[in-house]
């Protein structure tokens, strides 16, 4: 017991003194760059006050919504589209391997940039596409890719067993997908399915360049303006974390909820 | 017992393909039985012998290559409606027991007899109270696969089989993957099914089993049947020289 209270003891001591240093480097830093911090004057673009006096959402909080409302639907998308393209790859019928493989190495072996572009400027005056549809479909169809390869491979992992006793019941394959296969796939995919939306929020960061404002389109918009350059770009950087974090912090609750031993 | 076989197989043929040979190497050949309802019939052989691809092809695990299997009036072939018909039949129980882990047994029970044979909860209940006092297990009906010892995983697997209310049950070395101790309370539950006049297809390496319950003992060998006899003859006065050959090693 003695020993594990002076490893506390000691361990919090090296913690200090390595935030200590820290802090003390930030501090130099800060005043020998000579930057006047203004921080004040960010929450006016969290929460700003309109002309009458009433309390409105700051550029910065309708730019977060605007990107929580792209990062969800292209989530959802994404999900769907990787469940059906790992699903057609893993069919029998020879042209649905063929077409889930192609759109597969097309959008992997590409840069979401250029995707984005030829979306939102070869195709969206064609068909007549809104920006934020554009970012959406982009975004889906890229995460989608991704992970469609997570989800095959999660369906694979599945032992042959499992098959086999579900068959041997009588279930049809769709069944056997619907109640067997894919619930337990869903446990092993969801932790790297995770990370895929991790990255979708943060990639989300580039539909700022077709005219949405999302985000980070508010954030440099009003480092253009005011010149907060620091203030502002941690801010949404903070802003980015709190999503990111939320959704891992809620896969993880699920996880622990779903805990059932293979 | 009818005269009419629930279970005919004639000569069927499965080939595994091995590269780099000619000739490929037959997991099973030339296989014809009859089984009779309410007959039990126990495989058995050296491993490799062909025994358990044998028993999955006749509820189409395994595709054989020519040959005919009906099973209870229906051609198993490449019709998928003929297929899941049979497996509605045939019941089969797996040496890793292959329970859904992600479901209680009384959901591990319930699932085929809703979706397959639809019936209502109700009805299910009425069921799974019964197999579950069968096999032995009423207490665990809430419990997940992963809380159950291997034998009463296997005792639930054998449920699960049961209850689709098949016509045909295989076993698949159902205690292969047992502790010792666990044995027994599978067996007994398999006894018990025979002495009720289930048809079973058995493959087991337990011989005092297949002594004491088998009506007929078929030993292959190189995926060929060697020999097709009585129970109990089949221990006394074996004919072919490569059944006394197995005899003596395993006796």
């Amino acid at each position: 017991m003695i020993s594990v209270r002076k490893d506390f003891v000691f361990d919090t001591l090296k913690y200090l003194f390595f935030m200590g240093i820290l802090a003390f480097l930030l501090v130099i830093g800060s005043s020998n760059m000579n930057y006047n911090w203004q921080w004040y004057r960010v929450p006016g673009y969290i929460i700003a006050r309109s002309a009458d006096g009433s309390l409105k959402p700051g550029l910065l909080l309708s730019g977060l919504w605007i990107t929580i409302k792209i990062s969800v639907v292209s989530l959802v998308l994404a999900f769907i589209i990787g469940m059906v393209t790992a699903l057609l790859r893993l069919s029998s019928s020879i042209a649905a391997k063929v077409i889930a493989r192609v759109y597969l190495e097309l959008i992997r072996n590409t840069p979401l940039l250029i995707q984005l572009f030829v979306i939102y400027f070869v195709l969206a005056p064609v068909f007549n596409i809104s920006p934020f549809n554009s970012a959406v479909i982009t975004l889906s169809m890229f995460e989608g890719a991704y992970a469609s390869e997570i989800i095959r491979s999660g369906i694979n992992a599945i032992s042959k067993g499992q098959w086999e006793s579900a068959y041997s019941l009588g279930l049809s394959t769709i069944d056997t997908y619907v109640f067997i296969i894919l619930p337990q796939t869903i446990k092993q995919v969801l932790p790297p399915l995770t990370n895929q939306a991790v990255s979708l929020i943060k990639d989300s960061a580039l539909v700022s360049t077709i005219a949405i404002y999302d985000l980070t389109m508010a954030g440099q918009a009003i480092v253009s303006r005011t010149f907060l350059t620091f203030e502002i770009w941690f801010t949404v950087a903070l802003m980015y974390l709190i999503m990111t974090i939320s959704i891992s912090a809620f896969v993880h609750y699920l996880e622990k909820r779903n805990n059932y031993v293979q | 017992m009818s005269s009419k076989p629930i279970i005919s197989v004639k000569n069927i043929n499965k080939k595994f393909p091995v590269s780099g040979r000619k000739n490929d190497i037959f997991a099973v050949k030339n296989v014809s039985v009859d089984i009779l309802q309410g007959e039990v019939v126990v495989v058995i052989g050296p491993s490799g012998a062909g025994k358990s691809t044998f028993l999955r092809c006749l509820n189409g695990l395994e595709v054989f290559d020519s040959g005919e299997i009906i099973i209870d009036g229906i051609p198993l072939n490449h019709h998928h409606r003929n297929l899941l018909e049979i497996r509605k039949e045939v019941g089969m129980v797996f040496q890793s027991f292959n329970l859904f882990p992600h479901m209680t047994v009384r959901k591990n029970i319930s699932l085929a007899i809703r979706r397959v044979r639809k019936l209502s909860v109700s009805e299910c209940e009425n069921i799974m109270t019964d197999l579950l006092q069968k096999v032995g297990i009423e207490d665990k009906v809430d419990s997940l696969p992963s809380q159950l010892s291997g034998g009463q995983q296997q005792r639930v697997a054998i449920a699960r089989a049961l209850a689709m209310n098949p016509k045909v049950m295989l076993f698949d070395e159902a205690t292969s993957a047992l502790d010792p101790e666990m044995i027994s309370e599978v067996l007994d539950v398999m006894k018990n099914l025979a002495q009720e006049g289930m048809t079973m297809v058995v493959v087991t390496h337990e011989m005092g089993f297949a002594r004491e319950v088998a009506s007929r003992i078929l030993f292959m060998d190189n995926g060929e049947i060697v020999e097709d006899r009585e129970g109990e003859s089949f221990f006394i006065n074996p004919v072919e020289d490569r059944t006394k050959a197995f005899l003596s090693k395993i006796l």
